[in-house]
């Protein structure tokens, strides 16, 4: 393809993945090769697509040539780069990760070869939502997301898995049903369906109920409190490197999509905003007494994904309705941080249960076994969702009470300091097991040190802490093509 | 002097909310799942006298028929667990009648405050339709000016299939008790009238309603008559064949969507020329895809090396 006067990085974003993901199911026995390769190349493609933002601006593609609201335009500005930059820097390490995890020794071959197929489904999924303008587009892409996501949920075949996946099924259907009823509201009243359209439109009360609809499906997908009822089951029951796409990538869709739209329609009054975090809040405390309480490892892992996202709403409501011109990007800096280090943090503790051969928290102190690393790795990865310096999570907090300290509204400054205090005490339960290494005196097991297997989600780790030095950078980064919807 | 038609509609709508009610209260299971498959029939119905035809083949191929089929399917698997619902509070319902009310109230006074005048995008589709090689708008929309989303649609088949590969070894092999057999002479009679049915689907969507999903959905029956009266038994050999067969049609749409972007055109841009070929290539590589899946899901499982017990003389 090298005659084209200009290569089409984000068609090709798309489409990479699909095609591996063809190519991984039609030729299981090579799944995980050619699985591996499709994700390299998909992630080289990002990369080529955010040298070209940052030389040119947003990249602009109308397939078809018909252009939006007739066809379908693909845009990739700075957050939408962003995120495709995350969701492949994570896919690679989940991807290396998931080599080790269902190799031959671990995992049936069933689980080897249909793992590959779904994630890079999954991938194309996301990287489609990630740079589509059209909100009939961004429910199929939902549907792509939700229907491998159920996948990648139930698959080591358990019993349990497949419960909590079918409850996921139901919660995730129903979130894209009313979102495509919202859909239908806005083709009602404007019949048109691309973003411009939503933000040249006048306030209308089919749009209100558009927005209502979205947003309702939305919050149930991103599992905001009281809707997180299917994300505890759904997450700690997956296999480790499907939980962490999950957790890391999967609920980050919805949050993204609600971003946007937060931009784009005629909405968002002060009670509205209000509304959404003060549901943060009661997200962040419900769920920091849960994992206080849990009793697993990967519950306790997936119970402080419900915290982060309501810090992310917090985050978004932080300066009230005059303040979302900069909120959004307090928002997109913690969903990148928690994306990172909820990734690594999954990764390690399937290691640690790997190895251990348990992830009963009340007994990690008593194994013969201590994948130091991989304990190493969690700590680590729990520095940048506890927000210390210098992580990105640090960063996130950080521009989350600058802003709400600007606005005067102390009370979201509050919300975050006992959330911030009630992660180190939750963290802090894993992490003490980890340091008493002295009830357990036996000769110590053979893997007391670390494996190759550790590498990648202590790159993950460290990245989520060495990329809150970069945070500028980044900020500046995802401002490229704002404010949205101008033409570029 | 009332328009007989008004009259026709009015009943229909009694009718689709009564069976709707009907389909919650019932007790049975198998007569709950008869009363969707009428429920849906009446909803093809409504989407004819709404003259939206597409939609009502659609409703009635998938919505109706391979909906209907795979629920009897599931019905069949799960028999033997107790039919007796976990018993709700009368709280509980009232609270979530109230909450419904309210929801269906706001979007009643949203749907009633909005003009109904708003062209919405069909004069861009006639205008543009000449380019896009098929005279049919609804083809037009799914086959060229939207046919990213069409690829994605055919995707999600791709992962519902692989899911359910994967699901099903999560459940020791079911009791399968035999469905209950197919005479074959109606088979052997029916199979052809079928084949020539979703072909003839398939291609008046060029023209007139009609096209890939509800011609593979039609296909589907073939698969599913097949299954059913015992004429073919999906064999572990198989696999290799149904994997491509699933994939086929996203692997010529997605390769033709790219391979047309070269000489200064975009993804997805046809040349005008030969537009109309390229999309009925699409459509019927696409319907032949439709159909193995839709087939495969109602089979519901990857074809393992069958135990003794299950085979039959």
């Amino acid at each position: 393809m090298t005659d084209l006067p200009r290569i089409d990085w984000p068609t090709l974003v798309v489409f990479m993945p699909l095609m591996g993901a063809m190519l991984a199911f039609v030729c299981p026995r090579q799944a995980a090769g050619l699985g591996l390769v499709a994700v390299l190349s998909t992630a080289a493609a990002v990369a080529a697509l955010v040298l070209e933002v940052l030389a040119q601006g947003a990249v602009v593609t109308r397939l078809g040539n018909w252009g939006a609201p007739l066809g379908i335009d693909l845009r990739a500005d700075g957050l939408s780069t962003l995120l495709l930059a995350m969701t492949a820097g994570v896919g690679i390490f989940v991807s290396l990760g998931a080599l080790d995890s269902y190799a031959p020794m671990r995992a049936d071959a069933r689980t080897r070869r249909y793992f590959w197929p779904l994630w890079l489904l999954l991938l194309t999924g996301l990287n489609g939502a990630f740079l589509s303008t059209d909100i009939f587009n961004l429910y199929v892409m939902l549907e792509v997301i939700a229907l491998a996501a159920v996948g990648l949920t139930v698959l080591s075949g358990r019993r349990e898995a497949v419960r909590a996946g079918l409850e996921y099924m139901y919660a995730s259907i129903l979130g894209a049903l009313l979102f495509l009823m919202g859909v239908g509201f806005v083709y009602l009243e404007l019949g048109r369906l691309d973003f411009a359209g939503l933000i040249a439109a006048e306030p209308a009360p089919a749009l209100t109920a558009a927005v209502a609809l979205m947003i309702a499906g939305l919050l149930l997908k991103s599992a905001l409190f009281p809707l997180h009822f299917w994300l505890p089951g759904a997450h700690a029951n997956a296999t480790a490197p499907a939980s962490a796409l999950l957790s890391g990538l999967v609920v980050k869709v919805s949050l993204y999509i609600f971003l946007r739209l937060t931009q784009y329609m005629p909405l968002p009054d002060e009670l509205l905003v209000t509304l959404m975090g003060a549901l943060g809040a009661a997200a962040i405390l419900w769920g920091g007494i849960q994992a206080l309480r849990a009793e697993r490892l990967k519950l306790l892992v997936a119970w402080s994904t419900v915290v982060q996202i309501g810090l992310i709403f917090v985050a978004f409501a932080r300066a009230g309705q005059l303040g979302l011109v900069e909120s959004w990007k307090a928002a997109a800096l913690l969903i990148l941080a928690h994306a990172v280090a909820k990734a690594a943090m999954f990764l390690a503790a399937g290691r640690i249960k790997d190895e251990v051969g348990h992830d009963r928290i009340r007994d990690l102190d008593r194994s013969h076994i201590r994948p130091t690393l991989a304990q190493f790795t969690f700590a680590l990865s729990a520095i940048s969702l506890i927000g210390l310096p210098p992580s990105l999570g640090f960063a996130g907090k950080w521009m989350l009470m600058e802003g709400a300290m600007a606005a005067g509204y102390w009370h979201w400054i509050a919300v975050t300091m006992i959330g911030t205090l009630l992660s180190v005490a939750y963290f802090s339960r894993v992490l003490a097991g980890f340091l008493r290494f002295d009830r357990l005196r036996t000769p110590v097991g053979e893997h007391q040190g670390w494996a190759l297997a550790d590498a990648a989600p202590l790159i993950l780790a460290l990245s989520a802490l060495g990329l809150g030095l970069a945070a500028a950078p980044i900020l500046a980064f995802m401002e490229i093509g704002y404010p949205f919807g101008t033409t570029p | 002097m009332a328009d007989p038609l008004l009259i026709f509609d009015a009943l229909l709508g009694v009718a689709l909310i009564a069976l709707a009610i009907a389909v919650l209260v019932v007790r049975d299971r198998f007569a709950m799942i008869v009363l969707f498959i009428i429920f849906g029939l009446m909803t093809a119905l409504a989407w004819v006298r709404l003259s939206a035809p597409d939609v009502a083949l659609a409703e009635a191929a998938i919505g109706t028929g391979l909906a209907g089929a795979l629920m009897l399917k599931t019905l069949h698997h799960i028999r033997a667990a107790p039919a007796a619902p976990v018993p709700v509070s009368v709280g509980v319902v009232f609270a979530n009648m109230g909450f419904c009310a309210m929801v269906f109230v706001g979007l009643a006074i949203a749907f009633m405050a909005t003009s109904l005048e708003a062209p919405g995008l069909a004069p861009q589709v006639a205008q543009n339709i000449d380019a896009s090689g098929v005279a049919h708008p609804v083809t037009a929309v799914l086959l060229n000016f939207r046919a990213y989303d069409t690829l994605m649609e055919v995707v999600v088949l791709l992962a519902a299939i692989i899911a359910v590969w994967m699901i099903e070894r999560g459940i020791e092999q079911a009791p399968a008790r035999h469905l209950g057999e197919i005479y074959r002479g109606f088979a052997r009679l029916a199979l052809p009238a079928i084949v020539v049915i979703g072909t003839y689907l398939l291609w008046v969507g060029a023209y007139a309603p009609g096209g890939a999903f509800q011609g593979g959905a039609a296909l589907a029956a073939v698969g599913l008559l097949l299954l059913l009266s015992g004429l073919y038994r999906p064999q572990p050999a198989h696999r290799p064949i149904a994997r491509l067969g699933f994939v086929l049609g996203i692997a010529v749409f997605a390769s033709v969507a790219l391979l047309v972007a070269s000489g200064g055109r975009l993804p997805f841009e046809y040349p005008p020329a030969h537009a109309k070929t390229l999309i009925l290539l699409i459509e019927g590589v696409v319907t032949i895809s439709i159909a193995v899946t839709l087939a495969a899901l109602f089979h519901g499982r990857e074809p393992e090396a069958i135990p003794v017990s299950e085979t039959r003389a």
